[in-house]
């Protein structure tokens, strides 16, 4: 039986290249690896049509699920909306315009330079004058003294410039350094540990003539926690966004936290926010964040984030909220989201910078619900009050 | 004329013989596991719970009329119990019986084969039957990263070394199926040793299809509805979204209760085998009541 091949005549190994190297430059990460087993696939599976063809690439060259937008529209650019094919008939046809599916392809990347829009952590200056290049410059000089932390350490959030969140920024990532952990069901050979070590015991009586003299224990190994934020950026937020952007980076670059802000709605801010340039990670995060300074779907945000994927990222990891409570959603809807978060996650923090005023009670109708079923609740309002969140954090271990 | 359990020979006829023993793949779900036969490279299956990503493996060993080994992955999981650990107390007691006769003891008699206790790699690679057996790796998501680097070697050479005896190759490579729930990002050094497969909830026509397959005694109608309604389901902003597999049990338990077609009667009294957590109970209730469910 012979059926006609979509690629008679076709050097495999050029086309699946040429195919790999359009697919990496439109972001799908294709390694050697998969280009061998993709020429392999089309010697052992010769395709005689496109889905076939299209099966075969997607098997051997995704191996993630979150690729598989951008390999069906550069397939779909490659294979089905152009007649670019290496079938010779075809190729006496004249090629035909490039259809606008194609364009999108080619012009992804050219809507990145949003020019006019304005930062959008950065609030209306209160002295309304512009940073002059004197403070510009002040900012990428590494002035990390004490007394810099210091000057700002009581300044509440809402009222730093853009120099003093840079600062606050470095100073962030250099104490975050404690993390959460728990006892995990790995263990290792220890010698306060508790349970026999049969293997080490035996590898270690070879040295006294198959004697065990000795006894070899294990002991559990300490694994770190996940650590979700979930930072407000409603208009009632707007003055501490940003320095809780910054807060979030910190944890982002860890690579053990999932970041997200939200105010209509939930937007997943960790891969913005993993860069290694402050600026670049900001400036990616707020690009990211559509509905800043909107209202706020509290209970629905924090519902969207249990039924995404990233909610079973939840289980037995920490959670912190950080908003101020005032929420559109009735406060029924945020009770009962707040107490499946809480069964799902180890430790549930909640910052509130509204917490820092004298006399403060939680009367808002949400905040109220959400109370009974936070460990902790903080304001976080100015540096000095940080350490405290970086501990109520981290301070789960006591609890393992 | 071939026998029915060679290698099938093109992806149709692969996907024919699932079909013979009751599992409907689709197209590229055949392809997927056909280029698994012909390249010798392991599958990682990823998609929602209940989609039928275990239920793959297990029909592939049946096809091939080749042993199923499993290995259940959970927390912890360590070369002790995925590859092979060595029998400690047999090796004590042989110590004691060298003593007793006054024999000398030297290391290798401690760590021959003798005392080598195969876990399921290691019983893979030195499998010695006439066709390689199926390895299941299952839910690869709930093992921690240690574990995904213990796998290395056992997918990529299809070898195990144990550092007292040397290294064992297989003979003829086992066949790897590895699935996952994106509990957890799999790393890539292990995905780029994988054909990868993302398995969809498959669409309506299908869902009757595989239903008609599971439970015969349910009638067309009620098939057919089950399918919709099922569907209709997973529209809802669902924490659980029913799979297959919750369609199967579902609609096998109205077949049990005796039901021809869906009342909200049926529905209710087997809402459980659907819905599994209270919020979802009322919710699908809370639409049933409303009618949007039809």
């Amino acid at each position: 039986m012979t059926t006609p091949s979509l690629l008679a005549g076709v050097d495999r190994a050029a086309f699946a290249s040429a195919f790999g190297s359009r697919l990496r430059s439109d972001g799908v990460p294709v390694g050697v690896t998969g280009l061998a087993a993709f020429v392999d696939a089309l010697a052992a599976a010769p395709p005689d049509r496109v889905p076939a063809l299209y099966w075969l690439a997607r098997v051997t060259l995704v191996s993630r699920h979150d690729d598989l937008p951008a390999f069906d529209r550069v397939f779909d650019a490659a294979f089905r909306d152009s007649v670019l094919a290496v079938d010779p008939q075809a190729r006496r046809q004249e090629l035909p315009a490039s259809t606008p599916r194609d364009a999108e392809v080619e012009g992804r990347g050219a809507a990145e330079g949003c020019a006019g829009d304005l930062p959008w952590h950065t609030r209306a200056s209160l002295v309304a004058s512009e940073p002059t290049p004197e403070e510009e410059a002040g900012r990428v000089l590494p002035e990390l003294l004490p007394s810099a932390v210091a000057r700002i350490a009581d300044t509440p959030m809402e009222e730093l410039d853009p120099a003093e969140l840079a600062l606050l920024g470095r100073w962030l990532e250099e104490s975050a350094h404690r993390w959460p952990t728990r006892r995990s069901r790995r263990v290792r050979v220890r010698p306060n540990g508790r349970r026999v070590a049969l293997r080490a015991t035996i590898a270690a009586s070879r040295r006294t003539g198959w004697e065990p003299m000795r006894l070899q224990h294990y002991q559990p190994v300490r694994r770190p926690l996940t650590v979700t934020l979930v930072c407000d950026v409603s208009q009632s937020m707007q003055s501490y966004a940003s320095a809780y952007l910054h807060l979030m980076r910190v944890f982002a670059r860890t690579g053990r936290a999932e970041t997200f802000a939200f105010s209509t709605s939930l937007s997943r801010l960790t891969p913005a926010l993993a860069h290694r340039s402050v600026e670049v990670a900001i400036a990616q995060a707020e690009q990211r964040v559509v509905d800043r300074y909107g209202g706020t779907h509290l209970a629905s945000c924090l519902r969207e984030l249990l039924t995404s994927r990233h909610g079973q990222a939840l289980r037995g990891g920490v959670l912190v909220v950080a908003s101020d409570g005032w929420d559109s959603d009735p406060p029924e809807l945020l009770a009962a989201t707040m107490a499946r978060l809480r069964r799902r996650s180890r430790r549930v923090v909640w910052l509130n910078p509204r917490a820092a005023a004298p006399g403060f009670e939680p009367r808002v109708g949400s905040m109220s619900a959400a109370l009974p079923y936070c460990d902790a609740f903080l304001p976080a309002h100015t540096l000095r009050a940080l350490p405290e969140v970086f501990d109520a954090i981290a301070g789960v271990s006591s609890r393992a | 004329m071939s026998t029915p359990t060679a290698m099938p020979a093109s992806a149709e006829e692969l996907r024919r013989r699932f079909d013979e023993h009751g599992y409907l793949a689709d197209d590229g779900m055949a392809t997927a596991v056909f280029l698994t036969l012909r390249l010798g490279l392991p599958l990682l299956l990823e998609g929602e719970p209940g989609v039928g990503k275990t239920a793959a493996a297990r029909v592939l060993a049946e096809v091939l009329d080749a042993p199923l080994v499993r290995l259940q992955c959970y927390e912890g999981l360590t070369a002790n119990e995925a590859l092979y650990d060595w029998n400690h107390q047999r090796q004590l007691l042989a110590i004691r019986v060298a003593e007793a006769r006054h024999q000398p003891l030297a290391e290798a008699d401690l760590f021959s084969e003798e005392f080598l206790v195969e876990r399921p790699i290691l019983r893979c690679i030195r499998y010695d039957g006439p066709r390689p057996p199926v390895l299941l790796i299952d839910e690869v998501d709930r093992a921690d990263d240690e574990f995904e680097a213990l796998l290395l070697e056992a997918l990529g050479e299809g070898s195990v070394t144990v550092p007292e005896l040397g290294t064992f190759t297989a003979r003829q490579p086992p066949i790897v199926v590895l699935t996952s729930n994106r509990s957890r990002e799999l790393h890539d050094a292990l995905r780029r040793r994988c054909l990868y497969h993302w398995l969809d909830y498959p669409e309506a026509t299908r869902v009757v299809a595989i239903l008609r397959r599971t439970t015969p005694a349910a009638g067309e109608p009620l098939l057919e509805s089950a399918a919709q309604f099922v569907g209709r389901v997973r529209a809802l902003d669902l924490d659980k979204p029913p799979g297959v597999a919750e369609a199967i049990n579902w609609v096998a338990a109205l077949a049990e209760l005796g039901a021809t077609e869906l009342t909200r009667e049926g529905v209710v009294a087997t809402l459980g085998a659907l819905a599994k957590t209270p919020d979802d109970r009322d919710h699908v209730l809370a639409q049933l009541d409303a009618r949007a469910l039809g």
